[in-house]
Order: C-alpha cells, then structure tokens, then sequence
C-alpha cells in the first residue's frame, strides 16, 4: 500500500512531464521567437530536479520541520533583494543571480510560506473560546500572526510586480487556515473583510494590472493587448477540436500566434496539438496526483505532515487550475505557471522538491 | 472534515474546466478551426496623432500631415515574387530592398508589415485599385510630422523619429508593432509623454478576398496633448536673420517670469530634414558638419564670458563694501604682476566703478579682482547660479564650471595662482558659462537679484503651465543692484561707453560687452548680454557671436534686433 503510494506519485509526475517536453519541443521547434535551447534547458533541470526529488523522499523528515523557519527569513531576504538588485525582465524584477545561477526567489517562497505555516499551525493546541480574553488570544494567534507572516512575502513579490504569484500565496494561506481548524465565524469574517479591502488595493496595481483585470471582464477592450493573448489562445485550443492537429502542426503555435507560448501559456499548445484527449489526460494525471496527496494527507498522523501536504496540494490544484482557466479566458491574465509544464527553472525545481516532500510523507504514518 | 470539503471544492473546479474544455474543442472546436485555418484576423493599428507646437502668437511650429504607407499582411502572402515585382514596379523601387524590409520587419502573421512609407497619393490609389489582385497588400493611413516653419527654432522643437527596434520589442509580443515615433532633443523629448498620442487599433476579421468580415475588437487611439510655447517665431526668424550663418546665440527672455521669447543658435537646420528616410545624406552631413549645426548652444555651448563677468564682480565689491562709488583705480593701460603684463583695451585714466563698468576698463577690475580674491569672487558666481544647470524645459543642458582653489587643487593637484585671480577678474581663464546662465544672471541683476526660472511651455493644451514660476531671492542689498545697474545703463548712454550704439531713442537699454579670448589663434568671442525695460515688457537678452571678433559685432547685431522689436511692438 505504502509503496503502491510512492509508485503512483513517481509515474503520474513523470507522465506530466514527459507531457510537458513533449510540449516545449514543439513551441520552441520551428520558430525563431523561442529558441530550441529552452528545451534542452528545461531537459536540464527535469533530470536534475528528479534527482532532488529522489533524494529528498529519503531524508530524515524532522530537518523540514527544523528548517522552516530558517527557510521563510532567507527567502524574505532573497526576495528584498530581489527588490534591490534583482534582474529585469519584461517591466518586472523577478529574478536573482548568484553564481552566474538566475532564479526566481517568487517560486521558493510558495515552499517557504507551506513549510512555514505547517510548524506554525501544527504548533497551535485548540484553546475553547469562552471569555473575551481567549477569543482574542485565539483571533490573535490563529489568524493574524500567521496571515502577517504571510503578508510579508505577498507584499514583497507583489512588489516585483507578481500579482499571480501574491494571490496564489493568499489562496494558500487560506486553505491552510481552513484546515488549521479555526471557526467558520472567524474565517468568514476574515474573507469578508478581504474582499472588502478589494477595492481599497486596486489603486496599488499597476496600470498594465488593471488593464489585463479589466481586460478580462471584456477582451474587446484591448484587442492588441492582452486581449489579443486570451482570443489567440483560445483559438489555438478550440481549433485542436477532439483529437488535435498532431504534434508539431498546430498553426497557432508555429505561426508565431501565441505569446509566452513556453511558460504561461503552453497549454494553448497542448490544446491545439493534442486536441481534446490531450487535454483530459493531462488534466486526469494531474487530477491523480492530486488524488495520492489527499491520499497521504488522510494517513500521515503528524500534524505538520498534514499541513505541509495540504500546502503542496492547494498550489498544485490552484496553479493547475488558474493557469489552465487563464488559457481558456476563464481567469484573468496573471502570470501563473502550468505545474511541471510550464518552461521555468525555479518553478519546476519547487514543484519537483515537493513532490519529493510527498514521497517522504506516504514512506511515514507516524513519526513524532 | 475540512479536507473533505477542499477536496470537494477541487472536484468541482476540475470538472468545470473539463466541462469548458469539450464545450470550446469539442462543441466549438469546428468555429475555432476555421478561425484558426483561415485566421483571418487582421490587426490594423491606429495611430493617435502627436500633439501639435504652437508659438505664442498661435502659429504653429509643429504641425501632423496625413500620410499614405503600403502594408503586407504577412499570412495573405501568395505569389511573393508577383508582389514584391509589383510594387517595385509601381514604387519605383530595387527588387531586393522590398525584400529586404520584408524580411526584416515581418514579425507575425498578422501584423502589416510596412514596405514603404508616405508615398504620394497616386501611388496609394494605383496600389489601392490592385488590391484584389493581391489580397496582402494594404494602403495604411498615418500620420507624419511636418514642421511647417522649416528651420525655424529647431533647436527649441527637437525633431522626431522611431523608436529603436530594441524598444519596441514588447509590442511586438503582441503581434504588431506600432510605427511609434518618439522625440529627439527640444521640445518633442521634453514633453514626449504629453505630446506622445496612444496607438490604439482595430482587430477584424476579413473574408478570402481581404473585405472586411465583422468588426471584432476596436480600441481607440488618443491624441497627443497640444502644446504653446513662450516662444515668438517673429523674434526667432529676425534673430536667425541677423546672426545668418555664423556660429553664435540669440536669447530673449522675459526677465519678470522667466518665458522664454527668443532662442536661436546658429547655425540651425531643417528638422524636417529627419522626417524623409530618403534624406540620409542631409542627415549624416548635419552629424558631421564641423560647425555643429545640431548643438544648440545657448544651453549646452560652454564659453568663457569675457567682460560679462565683470558685472559679478562690481556687485561683489559693492555688497561686502571692498569698494565704494567713490573709489577710484588709475588705469594706464597695463597691470604689472610677477614680471607679467596683464594689458587694457585703452588707457582709462582714473575709473570709479560705473565708468569702469561702461569703459569695460580691465586694470579696474584686476584691483578689485586681487582685493576681492578668488574665493569671494567663486562665492558670488555661484549665487548667481553660473556654472549650473537652469533647469529650463530644454533636454542635454549643460552646467559649465566656475573655477575655484580647491577645484584646481583636486583636478590639477596645484595651488591658485595670482594670476589666474587676474584672469578670472575679466571672465578669462576657465569660467565657462552657456549664453542662457548669463541672460539670467542679467535678468536677477535687473530685477534687484529676484531670480526667475527660465522656461519655453506656456500651456499644456488648456492649462496654462504654473510649474516655472517659482521664484527665489539672492539675499544682496537693493542699493548695491541700483549701483551695478547704473553701471550698466551708462555702458549704453555714455557716448565713449563700450555699447553705446544701443542708445535707442524711447527705449532703455543696459548691459555688458564682453570680448573673450578663445585657445589658439581663433578669434575672440563676442558678446552683449543686457536688459531692457520696453512699454510692453521687460527683457534681458544676449547676442553672442562665437569667433565673432571684437563684443562691438554682438552690439550692433543686438541693436538690429532690439529695433526690430520695437518697431513690432513686442517691446
């Protein structure tokens, strides 16, 4: 049973990616926009990060525990420097170089935020809220210290400017506190008042932010813009209809069509090249994979284990789907990236690590 | 439990999206096939004119015409051969150049591709009535720059032209690339953001033969903010008139708020000129030309100011009371310093200090330069900004440097030598100033040291612009400007005073000339910097001739100009 875990999880992260090479091949094959290097580039790192991922599944799983903590400070330092001095790429400083290495600190910090709250909460014993004092202790403790450390690194990569990325962290926190167990009256609360505080942040956007947000509600505004992104895309995968146009002849992806074709909208090449049944299997894998992490989650006995896992499966399943739904013109355009997919050092490396954490997991029921 | 419910809530959003995704590829996935087969969605971008320079008066300095370019769309391209044939055949142009700037600005299938731009209107309609024969070709309509006073003020105007290709390198993602067009020096890069219109564009889609299917998308370009200088055209073509081709500068400013109403430099040129590609000639011939036709040198030529400086160093003298009206210097022609001679133009004889000043009488100012000293006098200088940007509204200013004792410390690793105090006294040696620091300085000097911003924007569009009309006040006493200003007055209505061509009848007129020497055997500078106070308006002014010769060639060019608005009552 427990081995029968750690296959699924091996075979169903392996099918992705096969799926997603397969992919990059083809967006950078014939054309001159992305160069054929991405894809041995992103060959590179899968062989490297399946290595990561084998290691990490055996190593003492109490080092995540103790390392938490240290892992979110470093990050949130990574990511003023980014701030600082980091490179600039399309209007954005997302990435950092060290050693002649460039990454996106943004993608760590999904991991630091998981590991983080995961001691955080697991550290937390139920207090029963009767007196005003221990109802303010409990809102205190389990809901603003937490949501203040998260809103260190959301502000920080929202800062970058990494809209996507900051809302998926939200998006994290909250399911995390979800399963931290605290009331529903808090945690309505707490989301009511967020999305009061919506209107309040939009002046903090960036132009070409509120741009694509509203270009989102009506496509038409901007037909040269991103505009024109959603409606391309869309059409690259309609016209894959139910079995596609073969791999290496979609006419949108070769002719030049889609932008960001290789990293946040490789899946409009799926679409169109794999047509429908390309499209449901990738998403059934992905739906497996899933599938094991609840799996895991229901027998790991440990309170950290559980939330570290919840973690991984609530940035899986939103990046899947906001990146998928942004494709198909369902999301705005926010930059987020196709798991495993998607060409991206930094992003495939996390999700190879935490995949790894997974395998670590199911080998465990019990450990403290 | 909760787990349960996250689980649930990812079923669900997993089933929708593999709902929409049988509805886009298997429900709709005919639609979008034939959209993607024969994509026949074009991209048309649509410029939002530049907005337009007036002068003062309303005349337009700036102005947009209609222009007519031939387009390809990429992805219509069938008989390439027959195409590029055809229009090499109509456009008058080589088979390989059209190739060539196909092959270099194609991008994406849909986005035009510009082969030749403003062609005249026959051309357009020959190519127009052909269109059904080639489909991928398209008659594009945009605007183009013109300035309609040719080389009038184009220093103060700039000129505009593309962006480089490295720039426009984030449209292009988007499958086009608008013909953006940015400003270049003057004016149009001053104010590029406001003058700058938004592209906007149409996306339609066309049947088989190019026409027009339905309209998909439309979004609308905006036009550039228009905007009125202080700028008097009338004032610009006399000066340019006057000055012809010589290498010099022309400034009038109002002295009360600091508008700008005159600003030539010679030699100019045509921005016109960089608006015709075909003109490549003309515009690397302006690069070249020894005379620097493109500097403009009332904000970025660097010059010593010869006499001008003088004015410094009377108010100097007067204000920490080295000197009084009284004191008096005996000029004998030469000033003997370490065995140096340092000379006169004349032999002065006895000299106070507004016949010192009107006499330009050189010994005078040594005295007062030595018992002064170099450091006071740098003190002076800088409280009257010289050696620092004036932060007009003009890109690629210059500073210039007023030397001091621990600059030649730093830079030439030495000590301050008397007789380079003797120098600096008559504006020699290496204080070097722009015309436009020195109309200023005249300016606070006229106006009891109340100094103005210089500035060329009246209005943006309706809006009157107020940013420039801060003020600031240089703490020296009233009595001392009223002393320097006499001074200066009497230069022009003493008849042995170095200007005094400038007395013109109902005018009051005063100022300074200045005779710098410049390196080697070229000819000295020229120089009139000076005030006015006229029935309409207060102006201070400079003519500056560079290897001009002696400062009477600036004076009587000054009084030409000064006549000129007079009789045009801008005085």
């Amino acid at each position: 049973m427990r081995r029968d875990l750690e296959n699924k999880i091996w075979i169903y992260t392996l099918a992705i990616i096969g799926i997603g090479l397969l992919a990059l091949y083809s967006a950078s094959s014939v054309n001159v926009r992305v160069s054929q290097q991405v894809f041995y580039d992103q060959l590179l790192c899968v062989s490297i990060g399946l290595g990561i991922m084998y290691l990490l599944g055996n190593v003492d799983y109490r080092r995540f525990y103790d390392g938490a903590y240290i892992f979110y400070i470093v990050n949130v330092f990574l990511l003023i420097g980014v701030l600082v001095g980091g490179r600039h790429a399309l209007g954005a400083r997302r990435w950092l170089e060290i050693a002649g290495l460039s990454f996106q600190p943004s993608e760590f910090a999904k991991l630091a935020l998981i590991l983080m709250l995961g001691r955080y909460f697991s550290n937390r014993r139920p207090t029963l809220s009767f007196d005003l004092l221990s109802r303010t202790q409990i809102i205190f403790k389990g809901l603003i210290i937490p949501f203040l450390l998260t809103s260190v690194l959301m502000i920080l990569i929202f800062k970058q400017p990494d809209l996507g990325t900051s809302i998926l962290l939200f998006g994290v926190f909250v399911i995390m506190l979800l399963v931290s167990g605290l009331e529903y009256h808090y945690l309505l609360t707490f989301l009511g008042l967020c999305l009061m505080a919506v209107p309040f942040c939009w002046k903090f956007l960036k132009p070409y932010q509120k741009d694509r947000l509203l270009v989102f509600l009506n496509p038409n505004i901007d037909p040269l813009g991103a505009g024109y992104t959603i409606i391309q895309s869309k059409i690259a995968v309609g016209s894959g209809q139910i079995f596609g146009k073969g791999w290496l002849a979609g006419t949108q992806n070769q002719l030049n069509f889609l932008p960001e074709r290789h990293t946040d909208f490789i899946f409009s090449v799926i679409g169109e090249e794999w047509g429908l049944l390309g499209t449901l299997l990738l998403g059934y894998f992905y739906f497996l994979l899933i599938g094991c992490c609840f799996s895991i989650a229901e027998q790991v006995k440990d309170k950290f284990g559980t939330f570290v896992v919840i973690g991984i499966v609530s940035i899986l399943a939103l990046q899947v789907i906001i990146n998928i739904g942004m494709v198909l013109g369902l999301f705005p355009v926010v930059g987020i990236t196709l798991p495993f997919i998607s060409y991206g050092r930094s992003s495939l490396l996390i999700f190879l690590v935490m995949m790894g954490f997974l395998l670590n997991l199911s080998k465990r029921r019990t450990v403290f | 439990m909760r787990i349960k419910i996250i689980r649930l809530i990812i079923i669900i959003l997993f089933a929708m999206i593999a709902m929409e995704l049988v509805y886009i590829q298997a429900i709709r996935g005919q639609y979008f096939y034939r959209l993607s087969k024969n994509n026949r969605i074009r991209v048309v971008p649509l410029e939002g004119s530049r907005g337009r320079i007036k002068d003062v008066n309303g005349v337009f300095m700036a102005d947009n015409r209609m222009a007519y370019n031939v387009v390809i769309t990429p992805h219509d391209l069938k008989e390439t051969d027959k195409v590029f044939r055809f229009l090499s055949e109509v456009l008058d142009t080589d088979l390989k150049t059209i190739a060539k700037r196909y092959q270099r600005d194609r991008t994406a299938p849909f986005a035009p591709v510009i082969i030749a731009e403003d062609i005249n209107r026959r051309t357009a309609i020959t190519i127009e009535e052909n269109t059904y024969r080639f489909p991928s070709l398209s008659i594009q309509e945009s605007f183009k720059r013109y300035y309609p006073l040719e080389d009038n003020s184009a220093h103060i105007l700039g000129y505009v032209g593309k962006r480089n290709r490295t720039e426009s390198g984030s449209f292009k993602e988007y499958g086009y690339s608008p013909q953006s067009m940015v400003g270049y020096t003057g004016i149009e890069e001053y104010y590029d953001s406001f003058l700058r219109g938004e592209v906007g564009g149409i996306q339609v889609e066309v049947n088989s033969r190019g026409q027009q299917v339905r309209l998909l998308s439309f979004k609308e370009p905006k036009k550039g903010v228009d905007l009125i200088l202080t700028i008097d055209t009338r004032i610009q073509q006399k000066a340019q008139e006057l000055l012809a081709a010589r290498r010099g500068v022309a400034i009038v400013m109002d002295m009360d708020n600091g508008e700008i109403l005159g600003l030539v430099s010679s030699p100019g040129f045509n921005p016109n000129v960089f608006m015709n590609s075909e003109d490549r000639k003309k515009i690397s011939s302006l690069f070249y030309d020894t005379a620097s036709p493109l500097l403009n040198r009332a904000i970025k030529g660097l010059f010593p100011p010869g006499s001008v400086f003088k004015a410094i160093l009377a108010t100097a003298g007067l204000n920490n009371q080295t000197i009084s009206t009284n004191t008096t210097f005996m000029c004998n022609g030469v000033y003997q310093l370490g065995g140096m001679e340092f000379r006169c133009t004349h032999t002065h004889g006895a000299q106070n200090i507004f016949e010192a000043i009107a006499h330009s009488c050189n010994i005078y100012f040594y005295h007062l330069g030595l018992k002064l000293g170099v450091d006071t006098i740098e003190e002076y200088a800088q409280l009257f900004n010289l050696g620092h940007k004036t932060n007009i509204d003009l890109p690629y200013e210059e500073a210039g440097s007023i030397p001091s004792r621990q600059g030649r410390l730093a830079n030439q690793k030495r000590k301050w030598y008397t007789g380079e105090t003797l120098n600096l006294s008559i504006g020699q040696g290496d204080v070097l100033t722009t015309p436009l620091q020195l109309v200023r300085m005249m300016a606070t000097i006229a106006s009891d040291g109340l100094e103005v911003q210089p500035h060329v924007i009246k209005a943006m569009g309706d809006n009157f612009t107020n940013q420039f009309s801060g003020k600031r006040q240089i703490d020296i006493r009233r009595d001392v400007f009223k002393k320097v200003k006499e001074g200066l007055r009497q230069t022009v209505t003493d008849p042995t005073g170095t200007a005094a061509d400038l007395n013109i009848s109902n005018l009051y007129v005063a100022g300074k000339t200045g005779t710098a020497q410049s390196s080697g055997n070229q000819e000295n500078h020229a120089w009139f910097v000076g005030y006015v106070k006229g029935e309409h308006r207060n102006v201070s002014f400079c003519v500056f001739l560079e290897h001009g010769g002696s400062s009477h060639n600036a004076v009587l060019l000054s009084r030409e100009l000064l006549v000129y608005m007079q009789s045009e009552e801008i005085l």
